[in-house]
């Protein structure tokens, strides 16, 4: 990414982050380029990585297999044949290889899923109620956030209710309930509760699609630091930036398997893709807004506690509070859970150097996680300014204008009291 | 004259973009249909794109096909014809806001008005984007 | 079998501040636990060897001092003394193990605290008034110093305001004291021999009055209370268990042995105003308690309140009321230290009492989440949950003070209500809540920060368990205290039986 000149042709922003707003004008990240910065984020995004390959493959297994299963029990038991689905974008035979890594499940991962936390090989229903295991919760939090904020995805929730949405659902529906007259008769009575399932169900493959792409650019980020390619916090996220553009085209879809039978739901012609129609808004639904979490911290809606619009929803990570309060209904808190059992040794070894050491790694490593999505978020923001606008270089200085007021609208958004961006301009911050 | 695909396929600098048109489907809605106004990435537009871009777009006609719409205006304009502050409507779509002279969203319009038998051709020094 | 109380103590005070050798914080307090912990051992050892059929003084020891004065070494003990010793040389040692190793100036500090354990024995265990007189005052200078040194902001003005009340505290028994020997016109101060002499009752009425004034300064009684929350939250937390813990009981105790004891019949007479003080007391120390900001000022209210229970039973002297004022003066203490060591810790780790900043401590990662629980349990103590030592020792006053003073004891009933009140508040506002995650980089509670805890919480749930552990000892002791008060009373209470055993 070239150096910017632009603090050299526009006086200083007088925004509240002006700081930070030269640095993204400079080319940076609203993370400051600290080492330790760096090390946090590209540990965390390992951890998350192993995780996150299990969510992509367990939120397809849902879409496409389990579908309406009036009775999901085992809907996180994801079959062989998922975790062994060798990813679109990694490993030999993948669309577009530009990130090593292999494409079945990682070996991480499946030593996890086989012993747990326990570190003893016992019932898969044994773990799963223990919860020790994935907690797919999460995932399915996410999926809900982009389900519910149903304003930030128009393209793709205007084909939900579109006539062929409603034929190619009615189709599968039906081949999916062949020979089972009660769900069929449901159906007849209810037809678009059912469909309502089904356009949910299309969240659950957008998602899943969205992150089997993410799980191999964070492994390889982890891959690149740990060999001393990956020094700067800038370039962390200029990795992901031409990692979104990358794979801005793939194609956002839903199918569901009945057997070997294929019924496409949402065609991949349909030409929804995956940057927008999957990846912008995760971004808004997940980081930005998602909803109240159920936990100890009680929301007085009556006293202005919660927004009347959903637009202004504030409880994504970006501006989350990480102390878990203990409630299992916080999806962070299971994020923190899953993340915990992956961390590489750096990270574990960092963390016992501050606050309380082992005690509160949860916390520790939620605020890290805090950190490299604030990261993310610049590269994606960083990503649309080169998508929409205008160069850091540019000598138009009506561009570097533009730019920077794209700059500015987007921070303001971290003006709110509950916004981390502060935060994490200090190291103190854990 | 030409139509707009003859045009671009014989003008030095639109291989990439005509690879695209190919791979898209779109040759013959491009060459028959019309009249549109074409706003044509020259190669080093799509050059500058992150590498991987194009060929996953290129691999998912669909897609391509959306991002290529997206560069057309369903109506012949000639660079006279609009205004600042003006927006188009793509055949995608989504709206191309017109900012300043001699540009069209954020690329800048490097040849205008190169007129073809079912519309106008201005060739623009990056690939639009929607949003 | 009773010097070492005194003794142990104050020979290891001079050791650790006159030993000739370089002491660290840390050794210095060792040796304070460890004479602490002799001492304590030594107690239980008492317990074994205690009569509890015996309602009189035992273990008796006696050494001529000054004989021309009446002031003799004259030692001895019962069921009230006893639980009182018993809980000094508790609390010593809990308050000796919650003082933080960084202690400043740590010889002179465990030797002080030393000298005043061993002197409050003394003076619980003194069967002659000029002993206790002289021990009582002891105990006042090293505590002074204690408050003074190492206590909190505004700690000078708090030293002093204690130096004054407890000194006039003195002035007035010492009046009372001389003056039982001026209208007796006997010099022998032997707690025996005082009870040999037969006075008029106005002269046993202006001496009660005297020394009910003087001792209630201590316990403290309102109006002299205003010394009280000062003190304790100028005071540094192990301080503040030795001052509320131990120290206040020296003034029911003193009510108790030389108010009760010596006058039975004018007692009988000052009773219902005794009460009706004790319920003021009770009222006003738990409404301000409701009223505080600040924790430990709320705590040291709550004392107040709690020291008027004892009182209430003292008034209504049934053998019941009695054996739950004592229990009470030690499950108070025991409640107190606790709150007082939870709140130290709070304190410390949070750096501030303030309810209005504390919030969320209950947070199991960052928070202080075992304190906080231990700090529900100490509340929940306080306000006499039943299971708890709170509910027997509260329960036995009013049980036994119904009778006599149907409604006073109803409006105490209404102070334990209104404990719950601001227990409440307290835990809701700081363990309760969200905790800030600005602010909350507390430090670890270490292992030994928590035994103190350990201890008391443990008592305060065993005693609540199995209460005839604590009542027993005090039985023999109470009933013939209450056999000392004249009949008419007594007839009072037969006729209440039926209506108490309802």
């Amino acid at each position: 990414m070239p150096t910017a000149t632009s603090s050299k042709t526009l006086p200083p922003s007088s925004h509240a982050f002006a700081d930070i707003i030269h640095r993204l004008e400079a080319g940076g990240s609203m993370l400051p380029d600290t080492p330790d910065n760096l090390k946090q984020i590209i540990g965390i995004y390992k951890a998350y990585a192993v995780p996150m390959d299990f969510y992509w493959r367990g939120l397809l297994y849902i879409s496409e297999r389990v579908f309406l299963n009036p009775l999901p029990a085992f809907k996180y038991f994801i079959s062989d044949e998922y975790l062994d689905r060798p990813n679109a974008y990694a490993g030999d035979n993948a669309d577009l290889r530009i990130w090593r890594g292999q494409a079945d499940a990682h070996p991480e991962l499946r030593e996890f899923m086989a012993k747990g936390e326990l570190k003893r090989k016992l019932p898969k229903w044994m773990h799963h109620l223990w919860h020790d295991r994935i907690n797919m919760e999460f995932a399915e939090a996410c999926m809900q956030a982009m389900f519910w904020h149903d304003d930030i995805n128009p393209k793709f929730n205007a084909y939900l209710d579109s006539d062929a949405y409603k034929a190619n659902a009615d189709g599968a529906i039906r081949a999916y309930f062949k020979g089972n007259p009660a769900m069929l008769g449901l159906y007849k009575l209810f037809p678009d509760l059912f469909l309502e399932q089904v356009k949910r169900l299309s969240y659950y493959a957008n998602l899943g699609l969205f992150w089997e792409v993410m799980a191999p650019v964070f492994f390889e980020m982890s891959d690149l630091y740990d060999e001393g390619k990956l020094t700067t916090v800038p370039e962390a996220m200029d990795f992901l930036v031409n990692g979104i553009f990358a794979i801005a085209g793939r194609p956002i879809y839903h199918h569901l398997y009945v057997g070997d039978e294929c019924y496409e739901i949402i065609p991949k012609s349909e030409g929804f893709t995956w940057l927008y129609e999957a990846a912008l808004p995760y971004v808004e639904a997940v980081f930005y807004r998602t909803s109240p979490f159920r936990g100890t911290k009680s929301y007085n809606a009556q006293a202005g506690q919660v927004p009347s619009e959903p637009k202004d929803f504030h409880y994504g990570i970006l501006y989350a509070d990480l102390f878990p309060v203990g409630s299992a209904g916080i999806p962070p808190t299971l994020l923190m859970q899953d993340m915990l059992h992956f961390l590489p040794d750096y990270l574990v070894e960092e963390y016992q150097q501050h606050t309380r050491g082992a005690d509160d790694t949860l916390i520790q490593l939620g605020v890290t996680f805090q950190r490299s999505m604030y990261n993310v978020t610049s590269a994606v923001i960083q990503a649309l300014r080169t998508a929409l606008l205008y160069p850091l270089d540019d000598p138009n200085p009506q561009h570097l204008k533009a730019n920077r007021d794209f700059f500015e609208q987007q921070l303001d958004r971290f003006q709110r009291p509950e916004a981390r961006l502060k935060d994490i301009q200090q190291q103190t911050y854990r | 004259m030409a139509n707009i695909v003859e045009i671009a396929t014989n003008t030095e600098g639109f291989s990439t973009l005509v690879a695209a048109v190919q791979a898209a489907g779109l040759v013959e809605a491009l060459a028959t249909g019309g009249p549109f106004t074409v706003f044509a990435p020259h190669d080093d537009a799509f050059a500058a794109l992150p590498p991987g871009t194009v060929q996953t777009l290129v691999d998912n006609p669909p897609q391509l096909a959306r991002i290529l719409k997206y560069h057309v205006v369903a109506d012949k304009l000639f660079q006279a014809d609009w205004s600042i502050s003006q927006t188009l409507t793509s055949l995608e779509g989504s709206p191309i806001p017109i900012r300043a002279a001699l540009e069209v969203k954020n690329a800048s319009v490097i040849a205008a008005d190169i007129e073809a038998d079912n519309g106008v051709i201005h060739v623009i020094d990056r690939v639009l984007l929607m949003g | 079998m009773l010097s070492p109380l005194i003794w142990l103590p104050i020979t290891g005070a001079l050791l650790i501040a006159f030993l000739p050798t370089q002491m660290t914080a840390k050794q210095a307090r060792s040796g304070a636990l460890a004479i602490a912990g002799t001492v304590l051992l030594w107690t239980v050892w008492l317990f074994t060897q205690f009569d509890l059929g015996n309602a009189t003084f035992q273990m008796q020891e006696f050494l001529p001092w000054l004989p021309m004065l009446g002031l003799n070494y004259d030692l001895a003990l019962d069921g009230l003394s006893l639980m009182m010793v018993a809980l000094n040389s508790l609390l010593t040692w809990v308050a000796i193990y919650s003082s933080p190793d960084k202690t400043e100036r740590p010889r002179f500090f465990y030797s002080l605290m030393l000298m005043v354990s061993g002197a409050v024995a003394g003076a619980f265990l003194a069967q002659n008034l000029l002993l206790f007189f002289l021990l009582f005052e002891l105990e006042l200078i090293p505590l002074y110093f204690l408050i003074s040194v190492w206590g909190g902001p505004k700690r000078d003005y708090a030293a002093t305001k204690f130096l004054l009340y407890t000194a006039s505290a003195g002035v007035l028994i010492l009046i009372g004291f001389l003056g039982i020997a001026w209208f007796g016109h006997s010099f022998d101060f032997s707690y025996e021999s005082v009870l040999q002499v037969q006075l008029p009752l106005q002269a046993q009425l202006i001496l009660l009055t005297i020394l009910i004034v003087g001792f209630g300064i201590k316990v403290p009684l309102v109006p002299f209370h205003t010394w009280q929350p000062d003190t304790y939250v100028a005071a540094s937390p192990p301080v503040a268990i030795m001052l509320g813990g131990v120290l206040a009981k020296l003034g029911t105790y003193g009510i108790f042995r030389f108010g009760m004891g010596l006058f039975p019949e004018a007692w009988s007479i000052v009773a219902p105003g005794l009460a009706t003080w004790a319920t003021v007391s009770v009222l006003y120390g738990s409404i301000t308690a409701i009223a505080q900001k600040d924790i430990k000022r709320m705590v040291a209210y709550s004392s107040i309140g709690h020291m008027g229970y004892v009182l209430l039973g003292a008034s209504a002297f049934t053998k019941l009321s009695l054996v739950g004022s004592i229990s009470q003066m030690v499950s108070h203490g025991l409640i107190l230290a606790l709150l007082f060591h939870l709140v130290g810790i709070v304190e410390d780790k949070v750096g501030t009492r303030q309810l209005d900043v504390l919030n969320g401590l209950m947070n199991p990662l960052r928070g202080l989440p075992m304190v906080s629980a231990l700090l529900i349990l100490s509340g929940m103590a306080s306000a006499g949950i039943p299971g708890l030592v709170g509910f027997i020792t509260e329960f036995l006053v009013f049980q036994g003070s119904y009778s006599v003073f149907p409604v006073l004891t109803l409006c105490c009933v209404v102070g334990t209500g209104l404990t719950a009140v601001y227990f409440v508040i307290l835990i809701n506002r700081t363990c309760f809540g969200r905790l800030d995650s600005q602010t909350a980089y507390y430090g670890k509670v270490s292992a030994d920060e928590r035994v103190p805890a350990f201890v008391l919480a443990a008592l305060v749930v065993v005693l609540g368990l199995q209460p005839s552990w604590l009542v027993h000892w005090s039985e023999a002791t109470s009933a013939s205290m209450v056999a000392a008060i004249p009949a008419a009373e007594t007839v009072q209470i037969a006729e209440a039986i039926p209506e108490s055993k309802l």
